[in-house]
């Protein structure tokens, strides 16, 4: 018998073993990468390794011979194997071949026409067939008698047709299986992330992808709804829950902005953009531009990337493309130098070289103010100033660069927050850009993995489906807010404002505000406290001054020399010439809704003032119906609660 | 709940002269259209209130039930679940043990597990130990001031996971487990039952715990307990037939003296070793004749064998007046008495011949025993089950003999019948 064979030991009942997060995935499924996000046993969610220690998993799947590479092990196979291996998949999802603009250079397995379905796109891969199994043997231990020849006990090589969608599978399968692994469990469901541009046909055929790979799709969440999830998980102190918030997602191949309306976690877009001209691969290119430039000054041997046109080059560029992938993590964590080497690069030549970041900086200038235009643009389309942003979250791993938030800067407010800020960039808190969207998402997966199955549930459960009823709703237009009036205020509102609804609150909304107020000299109570409820106009006035005239300028004697920032220092001076704008977020008094005042009983010294707490809430019914109501808070309790009503516009 | 925004400003009083203004619209500016995100809990409780048009009070009171059903589901809301571990008290004591003498120290107490000891599981005892760990590691401590021998009781507890969580380790331990040891001699004598006020409560009270203490180290689980004074006859013989037969994994290599590691003398290793080996059998014989004493007490003095017997005597009684009827005479039924007596004298008769046989060929020498039956060419297992069965027929009849009912006949005639089976080796005469 074993020692402890009839187990003596270890009898005592353990109290529950279950774990009480249900395990659901959140995936980011982006063109060029891929992430996954589990929720912990406390229920936050975490972005994952895969097996490979990549927590940005390359959407690539590549052939080579017998073997299938997924993720970033497929990547390395662009340089000898690319004629195999498939990249950007996902943006082919759903259309057709006819409509796929072929303009581009390829650097790996070419979309075709598929051979046997209409204007379906498709990828043609060399593969190895594993050997035939040797032929069934009959009970002697030898060869059953066959008239056919003996076969081949080699692999035979065979060509093999995938379509976008058979491709998708496979990547989304492997994900999914990575996740399992990590959990230890089968995942009953996932939340998938899309970018906002995607039309119904790209969305059903990414579903159709996802089932087929047999995952069980809670929801396709646009990248926005993802940012909303997350940065409304953890409020912080610093951080009011009515914000306006500037999405920037910096892909790999393409740039796609919105600005939310971001209402105590309730959120709509009120602008969207999406630019395939700027992207992450243009950082790529200037990078690897630079690099070549550098491997022909130290080396003499010349090196056309970008687009290169000799094999040899190219191979050089893949090369390269996949080493700059170190390199710019590096750049994105410190401000130090960044190495970039490449055994081999050309001509059996090796190269080692770094970049720091002002270097890489002045590099993607170009981009950077690309970008900042766009910003700009997608704004103005939304009828706002960039003044009026009050959060800044970046998404993906090109939006690691300080130097592109020090861009934005220019023209956003100071106190904006950002993730810079708030010092979550290499952290890996709330804001970290490249695991926003797959912690949002698996966010999400765990909160419709909590809606019951009762019939009541199932209609909440609707109103997660893609162009729900649910989801519209009315909004509104001005900021409304208290108003304590007091002779002889400074400006035209002729009191202290308190804003309460901001303005594009979705409705019906509750806000609730605790203050304290002044009672004025009196001793003893009860002492009367009002407030007028007025709607205001929000603007931004731009003043625009000279500014004093430096004449000997610091700056130009810390230039480098170089085209480039010749060029630069020429803008500059240009610029200066120029008046510089300030600006002012501004206040204008449209309506006078109504007035409530009521009388205290109890105040307390507070600073040489006498004060009282008072705590208004504002009820918005879902027509624009507007109840004020306002009470004391005493000691002991809530004290009699004053109410007044206002119509919602007819 | 509703969230209360906190305002940081201060506003003004209410200047004296205040009437509320004119009043320049009665409505609230017009609204436009929007598309929500379908994303987060706030989108949810907006659909919630929208689909099952709720206010937002109702909607807090929903949502507050959900909240608490939903840790109620979770059991502990949410924090970790240990298992049942929980937190004891360290005592000045334990935390001053001495690493070098953790053969003398209680692993479980150290591990704060003295509340389940031999019942903890593997997943309980991990629990425990990181839970010691992240509170006593010297990297935590390192700040404090403190002394060098700061990291001891660290020492303690790592010396208590070697132990408890290596199986074989953990059931030496177990084997003398030094709470169980404190406790093991507490049990009744005969003189303590019969003269308490309540001789079978006394007895239940008594022995309960003893069988329940001793059961752990049963090989065979679960094993039957003494259960209560109307225990069917089935049970009590069943509870008697498992202790008799007891197979117990108690062991006591944990006592050992430790090999003197230091000298190289292969012979005083040895020399130890077997000492030790010697010690462990005689505890091991001594720990089988205690479990045998308590069941031989528990057995004389159990009031349900009491009962048995006279149920038993009973429904004899009742069979034979059932055969006889209520017509038999007094003088048949003297008759079939006596016959019946001669009957018993005579099965008894039998009965002694048979004991005194048995009594023969089990005090043989057990070479003699043994040679033939490895001979016949028995499994050895099957060989070891035979002569466990004698073994104990063997100290059944000896257990008798020293109360004097029998003489011991050495008889070498034995000898000549042993390749015979035992169920046919006739009765001597």
């Amino acid at each position: 018998m074993a020692v402890n064979g009839a187990v003596p030991n270890g009898t005592a009942d353990a109290t529950n073993g279950l774990s009480p997060q249900p395990t659901v995935v959140g995936i980011n499924f982006g063109n060029s990468y891929a992430s996954i996000a589990v929720l912990t046993k406390e229920g936050i969610s975490e972005c994952i390794a895969n097996e490979d220690g990549e927590r940005q998993i390359a959407c690539a799947i590549s052939f080579q011979g017998e073997e299938l590479y997924i993720g970033n092990q497929a990547k390395p196979q662009l340089v000898k194997n690319a004629q195999n291996t498939i990249i950007g998949f996902r943006n082919l999802l759903g259309r057709k071949f006819s409509e796929i603009p072929k303009d581009k250079p390829v650097v790996s397995a070419p979309v075709i026409q598929h051979p046997n379905l209409r204007d379906e796109p498709a990828y043609r891969v060399q593969v190895l067939n594993p050997a035939p199994t040797p032929l069934p043997t009959s009970a002697a231990g030898t060869p059953a008698a066959s008239s056919a020849p003996t076969p081949r006990s080699e692999p035979t090589p065979a060509e093999r047709v995938l379509t976008v969608s058979e491709v998708t599978s496979i990547f989304l399968r492997s994900l999914v299986k990575s996740a399992e692994d990590f959990l230890g469990k089968k995942v009953t469901g996932a939340v998938l992330s899309v970018p906002v541009w995607f039309n119904d046909a790209q969305r059903t055929a990414l579903e159709k992808a996802a089932r087929e790979a047999d995952i069980n799709v809670l929801q396709l969440l646009e990248d926005a709804g993802a940012v909303t999830v997350t940065t409304s998980a953890l409020w912080s102190e610093d951080v009011s829950p009515d914000r306006t918030q500037l999405v920037v997602d910096v892909g790999q191949s393409s740039l796609e902005l919105s600005v939310l309306s971001s209402r105590q976690g309730l959120a709509y877009s009120l602008a969207t953009l999406t630019d395939f001209s700027v992207n992450g691969d243009r950082i790529d290119e200037k990078l690897v531009k630079f690099f070549a430039k550098e491997f022909t000054k130290k080396t003499k041997t010349a090196l056309t990337v970008c687009p290169s046109a000799e094999r040899q080059d190219q191979r050089a560029e893949a090369k390269l493309r996949l080493a700059i992938e170190h390199t710019k993590r590096t750049l994105s964590a410190s401000p130090g130098a960044a190495t970039c080497s490449v055994e081999s690069l050309k001509d059996g030549l090796d190269f080692t070289s770094s970049i720091n970041r002002l270097r890489f900086d002045m590099e993607v200038r170009p981009i950077y103010d690309q970008i900042y235009a766009k910003v700009k643009e997608l704004v103005a389309s939304a009828q706002l100033d960039l003044y009026d942003i009050d959060e800044v979250v970046y998404v993906g791993g090109s939006a690691s660069f300080p130097g592109l938030d020090e861009t934005l800067a220019e023209g956003l407010p100071e106190s904006v927050v950002t993730p810079f800020t708030s010092g979550t960039v290499i952290g890996g808190g709330i804001g970290d850009p490249t695991t926003i969207l797959a912690r949002g998402c698996a966010l999400q997966a765990k909160l419709l993995a909590s809606i019951g199955d009762s019939s009541e549930d199932q209609a909440v459960r609707k109103a997660f489906e893609r162009d729900s009823e649910w989801a519209k709703t009315k909004a509104t237009t001005k900021s409304i807010g208290l108003i304590f009036p007091e002779e002889g205020a400074e400006g035209d509102l002729d009191g202290q404002w308190v804003p309460v609804v901001l303005k594009e609150t979705p409705l019906p909304c509750r806000r609730i505000v605790s203050l304290q107020v002044d009672v004025g000299e009196a001793a003893s109570g009860p002492w009367k406290v009002g407030f007028e409820v007025w709607e205001v106009k929000e603007g931004v006035k731009i003043e625009k001054i000279k500014p004093p005239k430096d004449e000997d300028d610091p700056e130009e004697e810390n230039q480098v020399g170089g085209d480039p920032d010749e060029e630069e220092e020429e803008e500059e001076e240009e610029e200066e010439e120029e008046e510089i704008e300030t600006k002012e977020k501004t206040l204008e008094k449209v309506s006078f809704l109504s007035s409530l005042s009521f009388a205290v009983e109890e105040a307390e010294k507070t600073s040489g003032r006498l004060t009282a707490r008072i705590e208004v809430q504002f009820l918005l019914d879902a027509d624009g119906g507007l109840e004020v109501s306002a009470w004391e808070v005493k000691k002991s309790g809530r004290g009699q609660k004053a109410t007044v009503t206002v119509f919602g516009p007819s | 709940m509703a969230q209360v925004v906190e305002v940081k400003v201060v506003p003004p009083p209410l200047p004296q002269s205040w009437t509320p203004p004119e009043s320049t619209s009665k409505s609230v500016s017009p609204l436009v259209e929007r598309k929500l995100l379908p994303a987060g809990p706030a989108y949810l409780a907006h659909v919630r209130r929208t689909v099952h048009n709720l206010s937002f009070e109702e909607h807090d009171k929903h949502a507050e039930e959900e909240r608490k059903r939903l840790e109620a589901l979770d059991g502990n809301g949410g924090i970790e679940d240990d298992l049942g571990v929980g937190d004891e008290a360290e005592t000045e004591e334990l935390l001053s043990l001495d690493p070098k003498e953790w053969k003398k120290q209680d692993h479980y107490a150290v591990l704060g597990l003295s509340h389940l000891r031999y019942k903890a599981t593997g997943a309980q005892i991990k629990i425990a130990h990181r839970k010691k760990v992240l509170k006593h590691h010297p990297d935590k401590k390192a700040g404090a001031a403190g002394d060098s021998n700061d990291d001891a009781f660290f020492k303690c507890i790592q010396k208590a996971h070697e132990v408890l969580f290596n199986a074989e380790k953990r059931r030496q331990f177990d084997s003398v487990d030094p709470y169980y040891s404190l406790i093991e001699d507490d049990v009744p004598t005969a003189s303590q039952v019969t003269k308490a006020k309540d001789p079978v409560k006394a007895f239940f009270k008594g022995f309960g715990p003893v069988f329940e203490r001793e059961a752990r180290f049963s090989k065979v689980q679960p094993v039957p307990m003494l259960g209560d004074v109307d225990a069917p006859k089935e049970a009590v013989e069943g509870f008697y037939d498992f202790w008799y037969n007891f197979d117990s994994w108690r062991s006591f290599e944990y006592l050992d003296k430790e090999v003197n590691e230091g000298s190289d003398s292969r012979d005083d290793k040895r020399y130890t070793e077997k000492k030790n080996k010697s010690e462990r059998a005689r505890r091991k014989k001594e720990d089988t004749a205690r479990l045998r004493n308590i069941v031989d007490t528990a057995l004389s003095l159990d009031p349900r064998i009491k009962r048995i017997k006279e149920e038993e005597k009973a429904a004899r009684e009742a069979k034979r007046k059932a055969k006889t009827g209520g017509a038999a005479t007094t003088a048949a039924e003297k008759a079939k008495q006596e016959e019946e007596k001669k009957k018993a004298e005579e099965a008894a008769k039998k009965d002694e011949e048979e004991k005194v046989r048995w009594s023969i060929v089990l005090h043989c020498s057990w070479h003699e025993l043994n040679l033939p039956l490895v001979r016949r060419g028995l499994r050895p297992r099957k060989q070891r089950r035979l002569l466990r069965t004698r073994e104990r027929r063997r100290e059944e009849l000896n257990v008798q003999r020293r109360k004097g009912r029998r003489t011991f006949y050495p008889c070498p005639v034995v000898l000549c019948v042993m390749h015979m089976d035992m169920s046919v080796f006739p009765p001597l005469r």
